[in-house]
């Protein structure tokens, strides 16, 4: 840099112009840098409006919706302009996958809704800006669906109150704006008695982004599922520290593989590098979020659960056309259709899925309740006690591991 | 820890450090030539996201591989026209050029996220075909983990053992004295960047077609920053490079080793080893030596009169 002032200055005097163009050049570049920088902090802003036709007149009334809504036809204005974002990408295979999944079971059965998706949407900033620019197109109905979604999109309900959000996975509530989500947990433990009973080595793995409450809770579901069919089974936990660093993600596999472990299973964004990874190594894998996730693991593959909602948010659009909308925590688990169990794989004996069925059968009638105490934590504390449940809430700031699981949570 | 984990260990620093590899030795040849490329990251993604398309369009990985080379090289001839041709700050350029990177590469990889591949065969060790799988499935290499020792030499070799490495050593040394001896500054640049654009591409062909099989947005993770920093550890020099991206992966798949076998330390605490061991290698090192970085490093050289 030195050097350059000394050029610059000694041209000065015979090549004042050269200067200027040299500030200019700079300029530029730092002008081009910040226009990059920009785009590249706000994609999400720029996806919303790209993906929808905004409709001329934006007031869309939904007590004026038609009575029944599954036949309505398409109309030229239509009865409700939906908004629906995402963390990721909607074709990631895992979790934004099956999101955007059950927002497209809307259109296919109320025809005359209108979508507007933004996909890419993980931060609080852009998730504002999105659901602003949704609302200045006419949405009246807001699908938020990421994690970082539900705080701004609580600010926002306060000052649209006559746009309902719908957030997944959270836990406030307001006048306008409610939670809904699956029940993974059960799907675990189902997922937990499979694996248990395919381990040979009595050794589970568990590929984990961060330690959270929820994913604490998944292990704890799973080990609890794998220890009700196998006393032996134990489930081994490692961090990526990323929702989707590939790489690591690949490097956490194949060390869970060479402590061996014979099953995998993982909760990140897309089980797709995990899965195939497993596979090369001939071991069996888990899938979660998505069951299109199968394809990666054609041979090894167990089963998995994913999230079905499309009949549950169809059902929720509806109460908005007729008006009978109220905020409500939305939790519904396989047997109201919102999760489903992935098909077995091909290596998967009859047995195995027979004692997933009664599983999920004793889920069902309510005779089996997976967090049902006395709950055993590593270091032999009670963390859930006798006669006791572990309710929902506590479910989402779960930091320990139960009695089986290896590694740690904090 | 069985045998099966040990030997996990080295098997994944070399799946994991293939690419770290090949990256740190783009960055060595044109900083060697004077120029830094901050902006490797987005060189890599796009290079990844590209040879990803590719494979998905036409089932050859090996095109993949082909079209990752081309892309690396094309980016970092957008660098290269900017910070030779219009003389334009390189550490402000490089930066530009990672975002032009991050959007590049997401608009083309975007309609082949979560689509599977038949990524870059690999192939059993001779002498190892009768382990089990398990075993045998980890020392099974693909070609461009096969060709990266020997690629490695031969980048020792193109820049300590040939004129054209002498004059570009000279060139990142001291443009003006290399111009005065007859050579080509602004045209040993152009090519420092080619070469390490090429050589940018492999690792990101690695990534995204051998290692993960699998396109997401910005899957590099931070990769191109850590090359950046193997090349100071490593000192400019291609073979110790070999050491740094070994030890560095080696330290990401120990630390996975430790949690996986069950170690009570908070995995946080484990997640941060890799960088903390660089530092401790740095600081054992010290700085007693003569300072090898390339004298005219990031300089802009405006030609000679």
């Amino acid at each position: 840099m030195d050097e350059e002032h000394d050029i610059t200055h000694r041209s000065t005097t015979r090549k004042e112009k050269q200067m200027k163009k040299n500030l200019f050049y700079r300029l530029a570049v730092l002008a081009i840098g910040a226009a990059l920088l920009l785009g590249a902090c706000g994609p999400a802003a720029a996806v919303a409006p790209t993906e929808a036709e905004a409709p001329e007149e934006s007031a869309a009334e939904p007590t004026e919706a038609p009575a029944e809504p599954t036949e309505a036809p398409v109309a030229e204005e239509p009865c409700l302009i939906i908004g629906a974002l995402y963390g990721g990408p909607i074709t990631d295979a895992g979790y934004n996958q099956a999101m955007h999944e059950a927002v497209v079971a809307i259109k296919e059965n109320i025809a005359c809704v209108e979508i507007i998706e933004a996909e890419n949407v993980p931060d609080e900033a852009g998730a504002t800006t999105t659901m602003e620019n949704m609302i200045s197109q006419g949405a009246t109905l807001i699908f938020a669906t990421a994690f970082n979604h539900q705080y701004p999109a609580l600010e926002l309900a306060g000052e649209h109150p006559e746009v309902i959000f719908e957030h997944a996975g959270g836990w406030e509530m307001s006048s306008n704006f409610a939670n809904f989500f699956g029940k993974p947990p059960d799907g675990w433990y189902m997922m937990g008695v499979a694996a248990g009973m395919m381990t040979e080595t009595n050794k589970l793995g568990f590929v984990a982004a961060f330690p959270l409450g929820w994913t604490s809770t998944f292990i704890n579901a799973f080990e609890l599922g794998a220890l009700s069919v196998n006393p032996d089974a134990q489930t081994i936990v490692a961090y990526t520290f990323s929702w989707g660093d590939r790489a690591k993600e690949a490097d956490t596999t194949n060390s869970l593989i060479n402590q061996g472990v014979d099953v995998i299973t993982m909760h990140v964004d897309s089980p797709s590098t995990v899965l195939s990874t497993a596979e090369s190594r001939g071991v069996y894998s888990i899938g979660y979020q998505n069951l299109a996730a199968q394809q990666f693991a054609p041979e090894y593959w167990i089963s998995g659960t994913g999230f079905t909602l499309g009949g549950k948010l169809t059902w929720l659009t509806s109460t908005v056309l007729d008006g009978t909308w109220k905020p409500i925590f939305l939790r519904c688990g396989i047997s109201d259709g919102c999760m489903a169990i992935g098909p077995f794989g091909p290596n998967v004996p009859q047995e195995v899925q027979d004692a997933v069925a009664e599983a999920q059968a004793a889920i069902d009638s309510g005779e089996l309740v997976v967090f049902q105490g006395p709950i055993v934590d590593q270091d032999g504390t009670v963390r859930v006690a006798d006669g006791e449940v572990l309710t929902d809430d506590l479910m989402s700031s779960v930091d320990w591991f139960v009695l089986g699981v290896i590694g740690s949570s904090k | 820890m069985s045998l099966l984990s040990i030997l996990g260990v080295f098997s994944s620093a070399i799946f994991s450090g293939t690419s770290l590899l090949y990256t740190t030795l783009g960055e060595v040849i044109h900083e060697r030539s004077g120029i830094v490329n901050l902006g490797l990251e987005g060189v890599l993604l796009v290079s990844a996201s590209s040879s990803f398309a590719v494979t998905v369009i036409t089932g050859s990985p090996f095109l993949g591989v082909l079209v990752a080379m081309l892309a690396g090289a094309l980016m970092n001839m957008v660098l290269g026209y900017l910070v030779i041709h219009r003389k334009a700050n390189q550490l402000a350029t490089g930066l530009a050029l990672m975002f032009f990177g991050f959007g590049l590469s997401a608009i083309i990889g975007k309609p082949y996220v979560g689509m599977r591949i038949d990524g870059l065969p690999r192939y059993a060790l001779p002498g190892l075909e009768g382990l089990p799988r398990l075993y045998a499935s980890l020392f099974s290499f693909d070609i461009l983990i096969i060709l990266v020792m020997p690629i490695s030499i031969l980048v020792w070799w193109l820049l300590f053992r040939t004129r054209w490495g002498l004059g570009l050593r000279a060139v990142g040394e001291n443009a003006d004295t290399a111009f005065a001896s007859g050579r080509n500054p602004l045209l040993y640049r152009y090519q420092a960047l080619a070469l390490g654009g090429l050589l940018a591409g492999l690792g990101a062909a690695h990534l995204a077609i051998a290692y993960t099989m699998n396109w997401t947005e910005y899957m590099t993770a931070g990769r191109g920053f850590i090359a950046v920093a193997l090349v100071i550890f490593s000192r400019w020099h291609p073979l110790r490079a070999i050491a740094g991206a070994l030890l560095f992966s080696g330290a990401v798949a120990f630390q996975l080793l430790l949690q996986s076998s069950g170690a009570q330390i908070s995995p946080f605490l484990l997640d941060t080893t890799p960088y903390f061991l660089t530092l401790l290698v740095l600081i054992a090192w010290g700085g007693n030596r003569k300072q090898s970085a390339p004298a005219s490093l990031g300089r802009v050289y405006h030609g000679s009169e």
